[in-house]
C-alpha cells in the first residue's frame, strides 16, 4: 500500500536520509532499525508529511535549509507533496517520538482530539476498543495527561493515534523510556491492533530484540542509509546485526 | 519538489578563515571582519556633522538612539532571557522621573543625573519586577504591560512631580554637539558591551534559561538571580534612555509612560531581526525615520507604517539583518545529487 522511492533529506549540508526506498503491504508490520542519528525519525516524520511542515517554519523564521526528495505513494496515488493533514485524512497517522501529548488536556481529551475527522459511530467504537487494549488507561481517563507515568502516556498516544482511524500507523520509537514488562504489554498490543483493525504498522526502534517477533519485514539503516533489510528470522541469522542491534 | 538539484548554503572561505587566528593575518580578512561594524559605528558617528543643516532630522536622530536602546533591551530579554517585555515605557518613565527629580531637587548636572537615574531606575525596576522573575510564560509580559499604566494613575491621582502637567525646567544640554555624541557613543558602547556579556559565562547561563530553566536549576544556578541581573541590564538600557529623553526634552511628564515606547521597540526587533542586538538596532534606524517621513500621510500614517511592518513579516519573517548576515557570510550554489 505504501511505497517509498529514493526518499534524500538534508538538513542544511548534512544528509540525514540516503536514497531511502521502502515498501509496506497491506496488514503488515515492518520494523525499522537503527542507532542514533540513523534516520529513523527523520524516515518517519517524511512519511508522515510534517518534514514539510518543518521545512516551511525553518525557512520563515531562516533557519536550517531542509531539502526533500522522493517519491511517496500510498495506494498507488502520489502523495510525496501532501501535507501533513492531507495525509493523515488518506490514512497515514504518526504517532510521534516522546509522544507528545497535550499535557495539559485529560486521556479522554487527547483521545477525542486524535478521533476528529473520525464520525461519531467510529470514534465510540474505537474508544471501547482502545480501552479494551491499554485497559489501565480506563481509570486514568479524567487524570490530565501530563501526569501520567511514561507507559501509560505512551498507551495513551498510542490510542490517539489510533482514533484517528489510521490506515498506516506510523510507531516512532513506541518503547522509548518503558520497562522491559511494559514493553511486551506495548508490543502484545500492537500485534493485537493489527489484527482486530486490519491495519499496517511500521515501527522505528533502537533496540530490535522485543520488536523482531511481531514484525513481517524489516529494514536496517545506519546514518541515513540502508544497510540491510529481511525478515525477522533473516536478520536475527546474521551475526553482525545480532550483535549491533539484539544485545547478542 | 525538484529532483537531482539542490541549493547549497556553504560559509565563505574568508568567513572561515576569519572565524579563527588567521584573522589578522590579511588585510583583506581584517576588513571583512572589521567593515559591517565599521559601516555601523563610522556612520552613526558621522550622522551628526552631515545632518548639521537639517536640525529637525537631527532630533530624528537622537530619537533614533532612544529607541535603539529600547529594542535593544526589548530584543535581550526576548531572544536571550526568553522573557517578553512589553513595559519599554516602564523603564522610560522611570528613568525619566528619575533624572528630573535628581535634576530639580539635587542639581545634579545632565551627565551625572543621567546615569545615576539609570542605575537607580534598573535598580527600581528590577525590585518591582522581582516577583514574576521564578515563572516562565505570560506573567511577566502582562506586568510589564500593566505597571505604566499603574504608575500614569498613581501620578495623576496624587499630583505627584508636578501631576498631569509633568516636570518642567529641567535642565537641558548646554552644547548640541555633547548632546548628540553623548547619546550616540553611549548607544554604540551599550550595544557592543550587550553583545559582549552575551558570549561571556553569564551569557551561556542567561541563554540556557531560555532553553530550559529546569536544566539551570539542577546545574546548582539560582535562576532567579541571574534573571534579575539580565534584567537589571535591560531597565538601565531603558531607564538611560528615559533619564536623557527628560533633559533632551527638559520636561518629564505622564506621556513618558505611553505605549509608543513599549510598541516600537517590538516592531523594530522584528524588522530588523531579533536574536543579535543588532538587529534591534538596525531596525530602529530603519523604522523611525520611516515612520517621521510618513508624517506626509497624516492620519493614514499609521496605516501605512502597519502595512509596510506586515509586509515585512510576510516576506522576511527572519527579519532584516539575519538575511543580511547570511547573504555576508555564505553563498548559495545549485547541487547535483
Amino acid at each position: 500500500m505504501l511505497v517509498a522511492e529514493g526518499l534524500m533529506v538534508f538538513y542544511e549540508n548534512m544528509l540525514a536520509l540516503n536514497n531511502i526506498s521502502i515498501k509496506c503491504g497491506e496488514n503488515q508490520i515492518i520494523g525499522v532499525f537503527g542507532a542514533n542519528s540513523a534516520g529513523k525519525s527523520t524516515l518517519m516524520y517524511t512519511l508522515s508529511g510534517i518534514i514539510l511542515d518543518q521545512m516551511k517554519k525553518e525557512k520563515m523564521r531562516g533557519g536550517e535549509q531542509i531539502t526533500v526528495m522522493g517519491e511517496i505513494s500510498l495506494f498507488d496515488q502520489d502523495i510525496s507533496s501532501l501535507k501533513p493533514h492531507l495525509r493523515a485524512r488518506r490514512g497515514i497517522v504518526l504517532c510521534p517520538e516522546r509522544r507528545r501529548l497535550f499535557p495539559e488536556s485529560s486521556v479522554l481529551e487527547n483521545l477525542k482530539i486524535g478521533a476528529y475527522m473520525a464520525t461519531k459511530k467510529e470514534a465510540k467504537e474505537t474508544l471501547d476498543y482502545v480501552l479494551e487494549i491499554f485497559s489501565p488507561l480506563k481509570k486514568l481517563l479524567h487524570r490530565s495527561a501530563g501526569f501520567l507515568s511514561g507507559g501509560e502516556q505512551q498507551m495513551a498516544a498510542i490510542g490517539r493515534a489510533l482514533m484517528a482511524q489510521p490506515k498506516l500507523l506510523l510507531l516512532d520509537e513506541p518503547l522509548l523510556g518503558l520497562s522491559p514488562a511494559y514493553q511486551q504489554v506495548v508490543m502484545e498490543s500492537v500485534k493485537r491492533i493489527r489484527e482486530m483493525k486490519k491495519i499496517s504498522i511500521i515501527i522505528t526502534e533502537q533496540f530490535a530484540r522485543p520488536v523482531i517477533p511481531i514484525v513481517d519485514y524489516a529494514y536496517i539503516m545506519e546514518n541515513g542509509s540502508r544497510v540491510m533489510s529481511g525478515s525477522g528470522q533473516e536478520l536475527l541469522d546474521n551475526p553482525d546485526v545480532k550483535a549491533a542491534y539484539f544485545g547478542v | 519538489m525538484k529532483t537531482g538539484m539542490r541549493k547549497e548554503r556553504i560559509d565563505r572561505g574568508i568567513k572561515v578563515r576569519s572565524d579563527g587566528i588567521y584573522a589578522l593575518s590579511s588585510w583583506r580578512e581584517m576588513s571583512y571582519l572589521m567593515a559591517p561594524r565599521a559601516l555601523l559605528v563610522g556612520g552613526l558617528l558621522l550622522a551628526p556633522l552631515i545632518l548639521h543643516f537639517f536640525p529637525y532630522w537631527q532630533k530624528v536622530l537622537l530619537i533614533v538612539c532612544i529607541y535603539a536602546l529600547l529594542s535593544m533591551a526589548f530584543d535581550f530579554l526576548a531572544n536571550y532571557v526568553g522573557l517578553v517585555c512589553l513595559g519599554g515605557s516602564f523603564f522610560v518613565g522611570v528613568g525619566g522621573y528619575g533624572a528630573a527629580l535628581l535634576n530639580k531637587y539635587l542639581h545634579f548636572s545632565p551627565f551625572l543625573s543621567i546615569p545615576v537615574a539609570a542605575l537607580g531606575g534598573a535598580a527600581f525596576c528590577t525590585f518591582l519586577l522581582l516577583p514574576c522573575l521564578p515563572l516562565r510564560g505570560v506573567y511577566f509580559a502582562i506586568i510589564t504591560l500593566m505597571y505604566p499604566l499603574m504608575m500614569t494613575r498613581i501620578i495623576e491621582a496624587f499630583e505627584l512631580f508636578g501631576g498631569t502637567n509633568g516636570m518642567m525646567d529641567i535642565a537641558g544640554f548646554a552644547n548640541p554637539w555633547a548632546e548628540q555624541y553623548f547619546l550616540i557613543i553611549s548607544t554604540l558602547v551599550f550595544l557592543f558591551a550587550l553583545r559582549r556579556l552575551a558570549v561571556e559565562d553569564i551569557g551561556l547561563v542567561i541563554r540556557g534559561i531560555k532553553d530550559n530553566d529546569q536544566s539551570v536549576r539542577a546545574s546548582g544556578i539560582n535562576i532567579t538571580v541571574v534573571k534579575a541581573q539580565a534584567l537589571f541590564c535591560a531597565a538601565f538600557l531603558g531607564c538611560f534612555a528615559g533619564a536623557y529623553l527628560a533633559h533632551m526634552y527638559m520636561w518629564a511628564g505622564l506621556s513618558m509612560f505611553a505605549l509608543d515606547f513599549s510598541i516600537i521597540p517590538i516592531a523594530a526587533t522584528v524588522v530588523g531581526g531579533g536574536g543579535c542586538l543588532l538587529g534591534a538596532v538596525v531596525g530602529a534606524i530603519l523604522l523611525v525615520p520611516l515612520s517621521e517621513a510618513l508624517r506626509a500621510f497624516g492620519p493614514l500614517r499609521i496605516v501605512s507604517y502597519s502595512l509596510i511592518l506586515t509586509v515585512v513579516i510576510v516576506i522576511k519573517g527572519e527579519g532584516l539583518l539575519n538575511y543580511l548576515s547570511r547573504k555576508y557570510d555564505q553563498f548559495e550554489r545549485w547541487v547535483e545529487i
